[in-house]
């Protein structure tokens, strides 16, 4: 789409969504920033899996629960770094928003915790936990007691997000394999 | 033909968006890059919408295999799912209900003891967790023991927990209301998908009485380092409900005195104080201390329990490591036991224990896991009483040991069958147990 | 059951019977409940009566209400001995004359103030009552047989009392508080004569005084001596004098001070007592709870009588209900050895065997005690205490005496 250069910085005025109170730590331009610093740009992309794509996920073991995923191409000066998917899982009751980002080579570079509001394991956030998937990729187990340690009393919100991570990374390399995520 | 009118009048809504804002636009020049960034935003958002107009028509086609995906578990149908699970930015907060329910059957056959072989419906939760905003939720359970409760049977319901919880800023929350205390490591997680054996430890309940609560006003913070602080004012014991002629004081002395805001008596309130460090991920380690008086006026003497306990567990890979150590203490109670002098059970001057547990996820896949471990306990539910004056003063109880050998075994997230053999001290009490327990 | 609300008690007595109700009901099986009066921080003071109190204090000494015009309800419930009588018959002379002898031994009447009509406990606990055999549902009841009991007061009927009481000093007193015209009713006059009664056990002071120093020591004032917490410690231990198990000494949880008895029942098997004149007759058996008309099929109470007070025990001259021992020292070396030495307290048979419990007819035997402590001995046997112990447990015995001062 073209727009005048005004315009769309108006309608970026007018659409830019507000930071929510206290639990909301990050939102997802925030994130991904982070994740990417030399980025200058995010292509959203639409990944849609077939059928059988799904049941190869299924085969692996990840859960693939949509088909329809909606992701970010990292780009700098048109050269592709990587790619941050967000989603949401829930914790215990409540949903954890969180957003991953993947390299090139499909290894994890970062994951961060965009909003929690359990009433425990609000630990997941800190950057100790979150260290735990850098250079995951799409062969790494992925589990809790595993190779991810768990956060004593929020069990279930660190099995959710790691399931999470390891579905993220396992579409990704797959949507990569079958050029989905091509310029 | 439908699919390109949406971005058509989208586009045409942008445009006249942008025109009514040029007036507003800042002068600075913008790069290209600048530019091509808020261009992808703008087509995030769009996507976005895209994205949930398509999901509103595959509702209308009725189709409702996809959409569920990120409801939570045990949802009840009262308010949707907060957002669809390819939403991006943060997750919304509308007012939610929530069931939480656990419950635990247990078969317990002591091996020297048959004819006392005992099979239980130990527990039965239902409970509800309600989200009024954000900032704002109410957290309830009510549990059954024993299956059956009226006048002639044995069985007891009673409410564990009924607070309200606020969250104040983004480090600090506060709960007002009946609430489990923080002490050990089971008090505050006591699912049975949280614990090893078929019976909660004896430290955490002898010592530690579990499921131990109080009504009054906490303040938890959470900090960035990983510590998180909680401190309240509460209800506490009452010395005056000892029973010196049962057993009960000597099974666990502050589980035979809590009040479990039962027409409590709250002229002599507790404070409490607890420290958790989770900063690096599998470490945990943490101590509470509670104190507060216990006669509330309606005795000549005053007195004093002090409970506190350190805690620590470590899961590295697939080990689960934890160990516990916790003290008691009454003051005064020379002059407590004085007109209670020959009864069987008088009330110590200290009681403590502590256990040190390993557990090992040997075998797992994607539904089931095996956890074998092993627990050592050594408690004291009397291991020092004042003096009386020779004769008269109660020796203090031997202390009890118990080794626990079994293993949990994990169905999903939610359900657990466990067994176990414990021996105890006198051998009589060496019993093997089977367990059933689920969670949501 | 509640009949004694009738006649507005006051608040204080509403609850204290609840709370007496309460702790009887869970009475465990045997003994072993906890009978408690309302809690007290300090002694009650003494109150100015209630006019109603006032009158039933008067009538409650007023010797020209009997047929001998020589005996009142004071006669045999004498406040110096605790309301209980003055001296160490078993049994206490009344009549016409002054020369019959009556049933059983006349109880002490104080710290009945929370005591509930008869019932059986959720476990089938005979509980509550007033007299040996629990019969009267209250005080008022209860205050109303000895003036017609040919044995004690014997008038001849209720208008015979009336009409004494009409010419009692007090009667302008009584018209007054209960109307001009109370006399011309002889039912109602009666009625209102024994509420008047009541009303004087439930408020005087005296009846529920608490005074002791067992009390004292309770409520932090005083200390017991060595030998008494000794005697304190034998009295509460499960296995040695287990005395607390029917006659409970702690305090309840709503502070309330121990009264030293759960208001239930239970069958000791005291020895035939041949200073009754009865007992003369071998057939005549004084089976207490089974003799009631109403509980006449339940044989298997026959022989039980409700566990009394220990508060103020040390006044009395005679116990048990047929005032079988005159002391202390007796009546507990009989706890502890009446099944280790049994030849001691009951008759030879003439093959010299002992004829134990010859207090029962034979087929009642069964009914005794014999499985809570100390009764579960055999011959042979050390007894739960021994002599010094004995001592021991007297010498903690008299500090539940009122009256205390330091």
């Amino acid at each position: 789409m073209r727009l005048t250069l005004a315009g769309a910085l108006g309608a970026v005025a007018a659409a830019a969504p507000a930071a929510a109170f206290a639990v909301d730590y990050l939102t997802a331009e925030q994130a991904a920033r982070l994740m990417f610093p030399d980025a200058d740009r995010f292509e959203p992309r639409e990944l849609n899996l077939d059928a059988a794509e799904m049941q190869a996920l299924d085969a692996q073991g990840v859960r693939s629960r949509s088909a329809r995923w909606s992701v970010q191409l990292a780009q700098h000066a048109g050269q592709p770094l990587g790619v941050v998917v967000t989603d949401d899982v829930v914790g215990k009751f409540e949903l954890i928003s969180y957003a991953v980002g993947i390299g090139l080579d499909g290894t994890v570079k970062q994951i961060e915790i965009l909003s929690y509001r359990e009433s425990h394991g609000g630990e997941i956030r800190l950057p100790a936990w979150r260290r735990q998937f850098v250079g995951k990729t799409a062969a790494s187990p992925l589990r809790v007691g595993d190779d991810i340690a768990n956060i004593s009393g929020a069990t279930l919100s660190c099995t959710h997000v790691t399931e999470g991570v390891r579905r993220i990374v396992a579409v990704v390399a797959l949507a990569r394999r079958n050029g989905k995520l091509g310029p | 033909m439908n699919r390109t009118r949406v971005p058509t009048a989208l586009r045409g809504l942008v445009v006249v968006a942008s025109l009514a804002c040029a007036g507003a636009a800042s002068a600075q020049s913008a790069t290209e890059v600048e530019l091509g960034r808020r261009l992808d935003q703008l087509a995030a958002e769009l996507a976005k919408v895209k994205a949930e107009l398509a999901q509103l028509q595959q509702q209308r086609a009725a189709a409702p295999a996809t959409a569920a995906a990120s409801a939570p578990a045990a949802a009840v149908a009262a308010a949707p799912p907060a957002a669809p699970s390819t939403a991006q930015g943060p997750g919304l907060a509308e007012p939610t209900t929530a069931i939480v329910s656990y419950a635990e059957i247990s078969y317990s056959r002591p091996t020297n003891d048959t004819k006392n072989t005992v099979a239980d419906l130990g527990r039965f939760v239902l409970g509800y967790q309600h989200r009024f905003d954000e900032k704002t939720k109410v957290v309830t359970e009510l549990e059954v023991e024993h299956a059956v409760s009226s006048a002639g049977d044995r069985g007891e319901v009673e409410v564990e927990q009924a607070y309200v919880e606020r969250q104040l800023s983004r480090d600090y929350s506060a709960r007002a209301g009946l609430f489990l205390i923080p002490a050990g490591l089971l008090n505050e997680n006591h699912e049975p998908n949280a614990y090893y054996g078929v019976f909660r430890n004896f430290v955490e309940t002898a010592i530690i009485p579990s499921t131990w609560r109080e009504g009054g006003l906490q303040i938890v913070g959470s900090y960035d380092n990983g510590l998180t602080a909680q401190a309240g004012v509460t209800t506490g014991f009452d010395l005056t409900k000892w029973d010196a002629t049962s057993t009960e004081g000597a099974e666990s002395p502050l589980g035979s005195i809590h009040q479990e805001l039962q027409l409590a008596k709250a002229r002599d309130l507790s404070v409490f104080g607890a420290l958790n460090w989770r900063g690096v991920p599998g470490l945990h380690v943490g101590g509470s201390l509670f104190t507060g008086g216990a006669t509330h006026g309606q005795s000549p003497t005053s007195a004093r329990v002090t409970l506190w306990d350190l805690h620590a567990r470590y899961t590295p890979g697939r080990f689960d490591l934890s160990g516990v150590y916790s003290r008691g203490t009454i003051s005064n109670t020379a002059a407590l036991n004085a007109p209670l002098v020959g009864n069987p059970t008088l009330i110590p001057t200290s009681f403590d224990g502590w256990y040190a547990q390993a557990a090992y996820r040997a075998w797992s896949n994607a539904d089931y896991s095996l956890a074998p471990f092993v627990r050592y306990e050594e408690f004291n539910t009397a291991r020092s009483f004042a003096d009386l004056g020779a004769g008269l003063t109660p020796a203090a109880a031997p202390t009890q040991r118990v080794t626990t050998v079994g293993a949990n075994f994990y169905i999903g997230s939610g359900v657990v069958l466990k067994t176990d053999y414990q021996w105890f001290r006198s051998s009589d009490a060496n019993r093997f147990d089977l367990g059933l327990g689920w969670s949501f | 059951m509640r009949a004694q609300e009738r006649r507005g008690s006051s608040g204080w007595s509403r609850r204290a019977i609840a709370a007496g109700m309460a702790c009887v009901a869970m009475a465990l099986a045997g003994c072993g409940g906890g009978g408690t009066a309302t809690s007290d921080a300090a002694p009650p003071e003494e109150r100015a009566l209630s006019e109603q109190a006032a009158l039933g204090e008067q009538i409650f000494a007023d010797a020209t209400l009997s047929a001998s015009r020589r005996q009142s309800c004071a006669s045999c419930h004498d406040p110096a001995f605790g309301h209980s009588p003055a001296n160490a018959l078993a049994v206490q002379l009344g009549g016409l004359d002054g020369a019959l002898q009556g049933r059983r031994k006349s109880p002490g009447i104080r710290y009945l103030a929370t005591n509930t009509a008869f019932f059986f406990a959720g476990d089938g606990t005979p509980t509550g009552g007033f007299f040996w055999d629990g019969r009267a549902r209250d005080l008022a009841e209860q205050a109303s047989e000895p003036f017609l009991n040919p044995f004690e007061m014997a008038n001849a009927d209720k208008a015979s009392v009336i009409a004494k009481l009409a010419a009692a000093p007090y009667a302008t007193e009584f018209r007054r508080v209960f109307g001009d015209r109370v006399f011309d009713d002889v039912e109602g006059a009666y009625q209102r004569m024994t509420l008047a009664i009541q009303r004087y056990e439930r408020e005087d002071v005296e009846f529920n005084a608490f005074s002791s120093k067992y009390d004292a020591f309770l409520r932090g004032q005083a200390t017991l001596g060595d030998q008494e917490l000794r005697g304190l410690a034998l009295f509460n231990a499960p296995d040695k004098g287990n005395c607390a198990a029917c006659h409970p000494s702690a305090r309840g949880s709503d502070g309330s001070p121990p009264l030293f008895a759960d208001f239930s029942y239970d069958n000791l098997g005291v020895p035939r007592n041949p200073e009754i004149d009865r007992n003369a007759d071998p057939a005549y058996f004084d089976l207490g709870l089974c003799q009631r008309a109403d509980l006449t099929a339940r044989t298997e109470l026959c022989g039980a009588f409700k566990v009394p007070s220990l508060r103020n025990v040390a006044l009395r001259q005679a116990l048990f209900h047929n005032g079988r021992f005159k002391t202390l020292k007796d009546a507990l070396t009989f706890y502890v050895q009446r099944d280790t030495n049994p030849e001691k307290w009951y008759p030879l048979a003439g093959d010299g065997s002992v004829q134990k419990f010859d207090d029962l007819p034979s087929a009642y035997r069964g009914n005794v005690n014999t499985t809570e402590g100390p009764y579960h001995r055999r011959p042979g046997d050390v007894p739960a205490l021994s002599d010094a112990e004995i001592d021991d447990v007297i010498v903690f015995l008299r500090t539940l005496s009122d009256g205390y001062a330091p």
